[in-house]
C-alpha cells in the first residue's frame, strides 16, 4: 500500500515542465523510431543511453518508460497504413490494420490500436505497480542456490523460446557469458581473458555492448535491407487519414468487449515476465486466443477490429510485465529492460528487494510515467500528430542512418570519454552483425552479458557453501523449484509440439 | 569451401570457442583444496561452447556438403540464386573505424562532418555531394547541439 501511495503521489512531478518534456520527448521519440521500418524503441534507447549520464536517474528512468511504452504502439501506425510493422510485437495488428486500410477505415484502424494500447498499457502498469512489492518481498526468501537456479531458468527460457534456432540460441548465450568472464575475477584477483590489455581489466562495459549491439550492428543490417524507402513514401502519398476518423465510436469499443480487452492485457502481462518472450509473443498469444475463442473466427485477418485490440493491448502490457522481474531480481525481460537495466547499473543502483524496500522513491515516478503514457500520451498523440507521423516515417534512409551513426559511436564516448570504448562498441557490432546475418539471435548473446557475472557468483559461492556439493541445488527448496519450473518449460516450450490454430496460421499467411 | 560465408562464421565460431577453452585451461587448475577457482566456470563455459559449435559447424558443412552435391548434379529445374556482393557494411565498418582514430586528433566538428558525409554515400550515392555536404554539417551541428549545449558532454576540439 506503500509503494501504491508512492508512486501516485510520484504524478505530481510531472507537473514540473522540465520532467513533463522529457516524458514527452521520450515518447515521441520513441513513437518515432517504432513507427520507422527498420528502427525500434530499443535503437533509440540504446542512442539515448549515453545521454542519461547527465541526467538524474528519476529523470532518466521516466524518459525510459515512456519510450518503452510508446515503442510498444508506434509500430501499429506503419502495420496499419502500409502492412510493414515498425516493431516486431505490431505483427499480429497488421493482419487486420491493413485490410481495413484497404477498406478505407485507415484511422479507424489506428484508433482501435490506440484504444487497444491504451488499456493494455494501463492494466499492465497497475498490475505493475500492485505485484511488484509483493514479488520483491518474495524476492528476499530466495538465497544463493535459488538465484543461481532461477539465473539460470531465465537463460534456459530465452534460449529456448526461439524456437526453430535453439542451438544457435544457446551459442550466442554462451558468447555472451564469454565476454561478461573477462576483467578480473569477482571472487579473487586474478586477471582473465584480457591479453595483457590494462583496458580490459576492468571488463567489458555495458555501454559498448548495447550501443554495438543495437545500434551499430542495426547500421549495418540496414545496408542489406529490402525495405525501400522509396517505395514506403510512395504508399504513404495515397494514404488519406483525417483527424476525426481516428475515435472509434463506443458501439465499435462494446462490440469487442471488456473480456477480450482483459484477457490479452492479462496475457501480455503474463507473456511479459518470461525473459525473453517480448512484445511479439504476447501479441500472437493473445490474438491467437481471440481467435479461437470467437464466434466468427473466418472474419480475423480480414478487417476484424478485434484483432487489432487483442494484439495491442497484449503488446502493451508486456511493458508491466517485463518490468517485474527486472525490478525485482534484476532478470530484463528483453532488450528495452536490459536497456533500463543499464541505466539502474551506470548510476550504482543495483536491482532486487533492497530497491523495492529501500530506494523505492527511484522506481515510483517510473511506474507513474509507465501510466501517464499509456493513458494520456497514446491517444493524445495519435489525434494530434497522426496524420504527420505518415510524412515522418518517410524520411530518406541515407540522411536517417547518417544521423544514428553519429549518435551511435559519439554515444560510446561520452560515457567514459574514452577512444576504447569506442573502438569495443565497433568490435560489438561487427560481431552483433555477423551474428544477426547467420541468424543468431542476439538477445540471448545480451542476457547472457548481463547475468553472467552473478550466475558465475551465485555458482561458486553455492558450492562453497556446500563444500563442492552439487546436490546442494537440488536440496535446497528455492533452487529445486527453479529446477522444476525450468524442466516446465522446457517441456512445452521445446518438447511438446505446439497447437497449430488453422486460423491464425491462414491468418498470417 | 572459403566462398561459403555460413561455414566461415560457423568455423570462426568454432575457433573463437577452442581457443577460450585453451586459454580457461591456462588458468589453472579449476578446483583447488575443495575449493571453486577462477577458471572453473570459463571451463565448463568453455565445454558448453566448442560443443555448441561443433554441432552448428557440422550442421552447416552437411548443408554445404548437399548444396555442393546439387552443384554437380543439377536438379532439373532447380535455379540457383546468385548473391550480389555487397561491400557497403565493410566500408561502414572502415568508416566508423578512421572516425574513431580521427575523433579526437582531428576534433570532433571535422571527423564528424566526414563520417556522416561517408554514412550518407554509402546508404545513398556519390550524386548531389554539395547538397549531402550541407546535410553532414547541420546533422553535425545538431549534434554538436545536442551533446555540448543540452547534455553538458565535452566533446574533443582540433585545438586541444
Amino acid at each position: 500500500m506503500e509503494f501504491i501511495n508512492l508512486v501516485m503521489s510520484s504524478f505530481s512531478m510531472l507537473f514540473d515542465p522540465f520532467i513533463l518534456a522529457y516524458v514527452v520527448a521520450g515518447f515521441l521519440i520513441g513513437t518515432i523510431f517504432a513507427a520507422i521500418p527498420g528502427l525500434t524503441a530499443t535503437l533509440a534507447l540504446a542512442l539515448l543511453l549515453p545521454l542519461t549520464y547527465s541526467l538524474d536517474v528519476t529523470t532518466a528512468l521516466m524518459a525510459c518508460a515512456s519510450i518503452y511504452m510508446a515503442g510498444m504502439c508506434g509500430g501499429s501506425i506503419t502495420a496499419t497504413t502500409i502492412n510493414i510493422p515498425g516493431a516486431p510485437s505490431s505483427m499480429m495488428t497488421a493482419l487486420d490494420g491493413y485490410p481495413m486500410q484497404q477498406q478505407g477505415k485507415g484511422a479507424l484502424a489506428l484508433g482501435h490500436a490506440a484504444v487497444g494500447s491504451m488499456v493494455g498499457g494501463a492494466l499492465g502498469a497497475l498490475m505493475l505497480i500492485a505485484a511488484a512489492p509483493f514479488v520483491a518481498q518474495a524476492s528476499l526468501l530466495v538465497k544463493t542456490t535459488g538465484k543461481f537456479s532461477l539465473l539460470a531458468f531465465a537463460i534456459v527460457v530465452i534460449v529456448i523460446a526461439q524456437r526453430g534456432k535453439m542451438v544457435k540460441a544457446a551459442m550466442a548465450a554462451c558468447v555472451g557469458l564469454m565476454l561478461s568472464t573477462i576483467g578480473l575475477d569477482a571472487m579473487e584477483p586474478v586477471t582473465r581473458f584480457t591479453f595483457g590489455l590494462a583496458d580490459l581489466t576492468a571488463g567489458i562495459d555495458l555501454m559498448p555492448v548495447i550501443i554495438g549491439t543495437f545500434a551499430i550492428s542495426e547500421i549495418l543490417i540496414q545496408t542489406n535491407s529490402s525495405v525501400d524507402a522509396k517505395k514506403a513514401a510512395e504508399a504513404f502519398s495515397k494514404v488519406r487519414i483525417k483527424r476525426r476518423d481516428f475515435i472509434p465510436p463506443f458501439s465499435a469499443i462494446r462490440d469487442i468487449g471488456v473480456v477480450c480487452y482483459l484477457k490479452s492485457s492479462f496475457i501480455g502481462y503474463f507473456v511479459g515476465t518470461l525473459p525473453g518472450a517480448g512484445g511479439s509473443m504476447g501479441s500472437f498469444l493473445a490474438y491467437a486466443e481471440t481467435v479461437r475463442t470467437s464466434s466468427n473466427p473466418e472474419s480475423f485477418g480480414k478487417g476484424n477490429p478485434k484483432g487489432i485490440a487483442a494484439s495491442e493491448s497484449a503488446n502493451n502490457a508486456v511493458c508491466g510485465g517485463a518490468l517485474v522481474p527486472m525490478l525485482t531480481f534484476g532478470i530484463p525481460g528483453d532488450p528495452i529492460t536490459a536497456i533500463m537495466l543499464g541505466v539502474l547499473v551506470i548510476n550504482g543502483i543495483q536491482p532486487g528487494p533492497q530497491l523495492m524496500s529501500g530506494q523505492a522513491e527511484l522506481i515510483a515516478p517510473m511506474l507513474a510515467s509507465l501510466l501517464f503514457s499509456a493513458v494520456i500520451l497514446i491517444p493524445l498523440t495519435l489525434f494530434l500528430l497522426g496524420p504527420y507521423f505518415i510524412k515522418i516515417v518517410s524520411i530518406r534512409k541515407d540522411i536517417l542512418y547518417g544521423a544514428i551513426a553519429l549518435l551511435a559511436v559519439v554515444g560510446s564516448y561520452v560515457a567514459t570519454y574514452s577512444t576504447f570504448q569506442m573502438v569495443m562498441a565497433l568490435v560489438m557490432g561487427i560481431l552483433a552483425y555477423y551474428l544477426r546475418k547467420n541468424d543468431f539471435p542476439v538477445i540471448t548473446l545480451l542476457l547472457g552479458f548481463i547475468l553472467g557475472p552473478n550466475l558465475e557468483e551465485f555458482l561458486r559461492r553455492s558450492l562453497a557453501l556446500s563444500n563442492g556439493n552439487p546436490l546442494t541445488f537440488f536440496t535446497n527448496l528455492d533452487s529445486l523449484f527453479f529446477i522444476v519450473l525450468t524442466m516446465v518449460f522446457v517441456y512445452f516450450l521445446a518438447i511438446k509440439k505446439p497447437l497449430k490454430s488453422p486460423i491464425v496460421g491462414a491468418a498470417v499467411k | 569451401m572459403l566462398s561459403n560465408k555460413g561455414l566461415m562464421f560457423q568455423l570462426f565460431i568454432f575457433i573463437l570457442s577452442v581457443g577460450y577453452l585453451v586459454t580457461a585451461i591456462a588458468l589453472g587448475q579449476p578446483i583447488l583444496e575443495g575449493g571453486l577457482e577462477p577458471s572453473f566456470y570459463p571451463l565448463l563455459l568453455g565445454f558448453f561452447s566448442v560443443l555448441f559449435s561443433s554441432i552448428l559447424l557440422y550442421r552447416e558443412f552437411a548443408l554445404f556438403k548437399s548444396d555442393s552435391s546439387f552443384a554437380v548434379n543439377p536438379i532439373p529445374g532447380r535455379e540457383k540464386l546468385a548473391e550480389k556482393a555487397n561491400y557497403a557494411p565493410l566500408w561502414i565498418m572502415l568508416a566508423i573505424f578512421v572516425y574513431i582514430l580521427a575523433f579526437t586528433t582531428a576534433g570532433y566538428f571535422i571527423s564528424s562532418v566526414l563520417f556522416v558525409f561517408s554514412i550518407i554515400i554509402i546508404f545513398s550515392s556519390s550524386q548531389k555531394i554539395i547538397q549531402k555536404s550541407i546535410i553532414s554539417i547541420v546533422i553535425v551541428s545538431l549534434g554538436y547541439l545536442v551533446f555540448e549545449q543540452m547534455f553538458g558532454i565535452r566533446l574533443p576540439a582540433l585545438w586541444e
